[in-house]
């Protein structure tokens, strides 16, 4: 049997509605149900972190931004960049594709204090890290959407004795976006995860030194605003990704 | 007289890295500047094969062929032959007119210019007036079809290669596209090599049927039916003589098949 969709009222309500319910029965049934607030904070003490420490917060806010949006594009740049080389040179891909292959087996974790013992404590291994967390991801995706375009339009393009130049610009490269733009929707996580984790391991600034430090300290509604505010961060980017999306794929 | 296509003992196939499959060999086959042919056979004959040797998309295995006085590559890169295939093959990020244009912005110094008017003439010719600004996914099969074969007609090739373009739409919309087809080729006076599985379309559309034959594939026949029409290649798809035509390549096919 075919379910109706449901009205458009209910489609935005009932999301907010869902999580109004949980934020109502954390504020109300988890201290109820004696679960002290160490581990955790209600939802009132965490805007109250917002409201009384909101300097902090924000100095802390902005390095994580740079080094995730930093991060974000230069991986997903050369990710961009190296497929196209793939795709058009098949020596350099069988030479260098399972090299690539080999790195993305490494854990990020493991990967990540040889990043910061070459490049520092600064902003820089953490930018590295974002963006080595973000490439994988794009250049498999870029590669096949590269390689998309079917026998017919190929032929096509023959046809009219197009030049390879025009064959990547005007067939292969808009049949590959539906495929890149999928992979920097997951970027857009990925990259604040890339920075918060380089700065658990090396850094006295940004939101994920301040969770390391909350943590420590037992201080644990600083350590769910620090949550709330990294994950805002990348639903923010995530957002961004989606709308210049529509902008640029109109046609589906 | 002058031919559009000539073959001499012509082989096509596909080559391997150390092998090659010859599907149809010993193709000898002249066809005048201006004629429409129908390419008529079994699964598996070679037919759209043949068309991809005359489009330079493949080479010949063998034998000798020339397209309008010339080697297919030269008259590819002169971009003189349109091509039709079988899926409309429209780029989905093109509105129609765009991908109605799209020979204005790939082909190099040969890419032709770009003319509003053009596009807007090939719209009212295909009857797909007002819907230049839509996307393919917005259109039937039938129109985006149209808007293939517009395409194909935009630099106006004196050659028109068609491999079985209206193989997958319904019997109305076929019919109708048979006779718009016969209209624009009365018009532009290209030569229009089609390849295509149903016999009435076969004898309707051409003024020659050439019937192949598969394993191995060879051309097994070439019946004139200019006698059966009016001297413009039209005719009642009900008359008797385009019955008996249609019998006589049924029995054929049969045979070969």
């Amino acid at each position: 049997m075919m379910r109706r969709p449901l009205p458009r009222w209910a489609t935005i309500s009932l999301p907010i509605a869902g999580a109004l319910s949980i934020i109502l029965a954390w504020q109300f049934l988890l201290p109820a149900a004696g679960v002290p607030s160490y581990i955790a904070p209600t939802p009132t003490r965490i805007a109250g972190v917002f409201q009384q420490q909101w300097a902090l917060l924000f100095d802390n806010f902005w390095p994580t931004l740079v080094e995730a949006l930093s991060g974000f594009f230069i991986g997903n740049i050369s990710a961009v960049l190296l497929a196209v080389v793939f795709v058009y040179s098949r020596v350099v891909q069988a030479a260098y594709f399972p090299v690539v292959l080999f790195f993305n087996t490494i854990p990020i974790l493991a990967l990540s204090p040889i990043i910061i013992l070459i490049f520092g404590l600064g902003m820089t291994p953490k930018i590295i890290i974002a963006a080595v967390i973000c490439f994988f991801p794009t250049l498999v995706n870029m590669i096949r959407g590269l390689n998309s375009a079917s026998h017919n339009e190929q032929e096509l393009l023959r046809v009219l004795s197009a030049t390879p130049w025009e064959i990547f610009w005007r067939l292969r490269l808009p049949r590959s976006l539906p495929m890149l733009f999928s992979s920097l929707r997951i970027a857009s996580a990925t990259a604040v995860i890339g920075a918060i984790v380089g700065e658990w391991i090396g850094s006295d600034k940004g939101l994920g030194a301040l969770i390391i430090q909350a943590t420590f300290n037992y201080q644990s509604d600083r350590l769910y605003a620090a949550i709330v505010l990294s994950s805002s961060m990348s639903i923010a980017i995530f957002l961004s990704v989606v709308m210049i999306e529509r902008r640029v794929i109109r046609y589906i | 007289m002058t031919f559009a296509v000539q073959t001499r003992n012509l082989d096509v196939g596909y080559r391997n890295a150390d092998d090659s499959v010859t599907v149809l060999s010993g193709v000898d086959l002249a066809v005048e500047a201006g004629e429409f042919l129908t390419i008529l056979g079994p699964s598996g004959c070679g037919k759209s094969t043949l068309l991809r040797v005359v489009a330079d998309l493949l080479e010949p295995l063998g034998g000798e062929i020339s397209v309008l006085g010339d080697k297919p590559h030269t008259v590819r890169s002169r971009r003189d032959v349109g091509f039709v295939f079988q899926d409309a093959t429209l780029l989905p990020w093109r509105t129609v007119a765009a991908n109605i244009g799209l020979p204005t912005v790939v082909g190099g110094r040969h890419a032709s210019k770009f003319d509003p008017n053009r596009i807007t003439e090939l719209l009212q010719l295909l009857g797909l007036d007002g819907l230049g600004d839509r996307f393919p996914h917005q259109l039937s099969g039938g129109q985006r079809q149209r808007v293939a074969i517009a395409r194909a007609l935009l630099n106006e090739p004196k050659l028109l290669l068609m491999d079985e373009p209206f193989g997958a739409l319904d019997e109305i919309t076929r019919d109708r596209l048979n006779d718009e087809l016969l209209t624009i080729w009365r018009r532009t006076g290209t030569t229009i090599l089609f390849v295509t599985h149903s016999i009435m379309e076969a004898v309707y559309l051409g003024q020659r049927v050439m019937m192949l034959a598969a394993n191995p594939g060879r051309i097994v026949n070439v019946v004139d039916i200019r006698t059966a029409k009016s001297p413009d290649n039209s005719c009642k798809r009900e008359d008797p003589a385009i019955i008996s035509a249609m019998a006589e390549l049924r029995q054929m096919l049969e045979q070969v098949s």
